[in-house]
């Protein structure tokens, strides 16, 4: 099944990957929402690392002489995804924080304004 | 000089030294006009003086940075129904004198925007050297790009009537506002125009902009502006109102 070292271990430190992640949406620790690519990265070099007649056939495609060296192409291409999505992530949140604090600050002020206007109120009786 | 119904917005961050001044000083050049100062997450007494001098005080919870800090006060020259939102920077670089050579620009109804410019007219101001090449080169750049001749792309006291408040209540840029404001102006159709004002030096505190900074903030606008540019328009899900 192996024929080379790397692939090993690859395969090995793909597993970690993919049960360090399951542990992970186990615990709660990540949303099964952002689980998503890691699950898919790790299970896709994960069976690359296991399929190596497969690795063979597709790594000359690509231009890659030592066919393993497709699995880092796999996992870089992966990654660059993976933060791209999270970068997008990050910019919705930003926004949702911003529009949150606006309106809080806004609120928060009528709040004061309002319970000042009581608080005369209840003075003038 | 006019009835429309006026709020003045100041942003203020850490600006405890020149916030009560800002605030008079407005108070007595335009005594109709309601006064609401942003702090923007100050780390000082800036929102106690600010109330102390007789504005409205809008907390925000933490720093948002100058962009989200005016949007919040055009949701609410929006939501009250303000006819003109006027924008003057609570560290007094501003003079509110001046608001109203805004003011009957803006009345005139020929534009929606009307930006106080430094360097329209020989008023008095001097721009350290470093700093006066970098807001040179900002404002051709951003001419080139608005199609329309800026002098002052950096400056943040203005005047705005009902259509620009609701384009900025919706929408307003959150990095660098002033020079990526005018180009979203432009873009989205408002029409804008300079007047020359003269600016004072601080009453207090530090400005944010030191030379090394003003080449990395040039840079960093000339990118984002630049960005802007080939961006298609905002949609409405970046607003926060409150009804």
């Amino acid at each position: 099944m192996f024929t080379d070292r790397l692939s090993l271990l690859v395969f090995v430190a793909a597993l970690g990957l993919l049960l360090l992640v399951l542990e992970m949406v186990r615990r709660r620790a990540l949303a099964e929402k952002y689980s998503l690519l890691w699950l898919i990265l790790s299970l896709v070099i994960l069976l690359l690392a296991i399929a190596r007649p497969a690795l063979d056939r597709i790594a000359p495609i690509l231009g890659i002489y030592y066919a393993p060296s497709a699995l880092f192409v796999a996992g870089f291409v992966g990654l660059l995804v993976i933060l791209l999505y999270f970068s997008a992530v990050i910019t919705q949140l930003t926004r949702d924080a911003r529009i949150a604090a606006q309106q809080i600050g806004i609120l928060r002020e009528r709040v004061d304004e309002l319970e000042n206007s009581g608080r005369q109120f209840s003075d003038d009786k | 000089m006019s009835d429309a119904k006026i709020l003045v917005i100041i942003p203020a961050y850490n600006e405890q030294a020149s916030i009560a001044r800002v605030v008079n000083r407005v108070k007595e050049c335009l005594p109709a006009a309601d006064v609401v100062v942003i702090n923007d997450g100050s780390h000082d007494s800036t929102s106690f003086v600010a109330y102390e001098s007789g504005a409205k005080v809008v907390s925000l919870p933490y720093n948002l940075g100058i962009g989200a800090a005016v949007q919040t006060g055009f949701i609410l020259a929006q939501a009250g129904n303000y006819e003109i939102a006027v924008q003057v920077d609570g560290d007094g670089q501003h003079d509110p004198g001046e608001i109203e050579v805004l003011l009957s620009n803006l009345l005139t109804g020929e534009s929606d925007v009307v930006v106080g410019s430094r360097y329209l007219a020989d008023r008095g101001y001097v721009t350290p050297l470093p700093r006066l090449l970098g807001t040179k080169i900002l404002a051709t750049y951003v001419s080139i790009l608005a199609g329309q001749k800026f002098s002052d792309t950096t400056s943040g006291f203005r005047a705005s009537n009902r259509r620009a408040i609701e384009i900025c209540a919706e929408n307003y840029p959150a990095d660098y506002p002033e020079p990526e404001s005018l180009l979203a102006f432009r873009k989205i159709g408002l029409r804008v125009s300079e007047v020359p004002v003269h600016m004072n030096k601080r009453y207090g505190g530090k400005s944010s902009i030191t030379p090394f900074w003003s080449a990395y903030y040039m840079i960093k606008v000339i990118l984002a502006v630049t960005i802007l540019s080939i961006r298609r328009a905002p949609r409405s899900e970046d607003t926060a109102y409150v009804h």
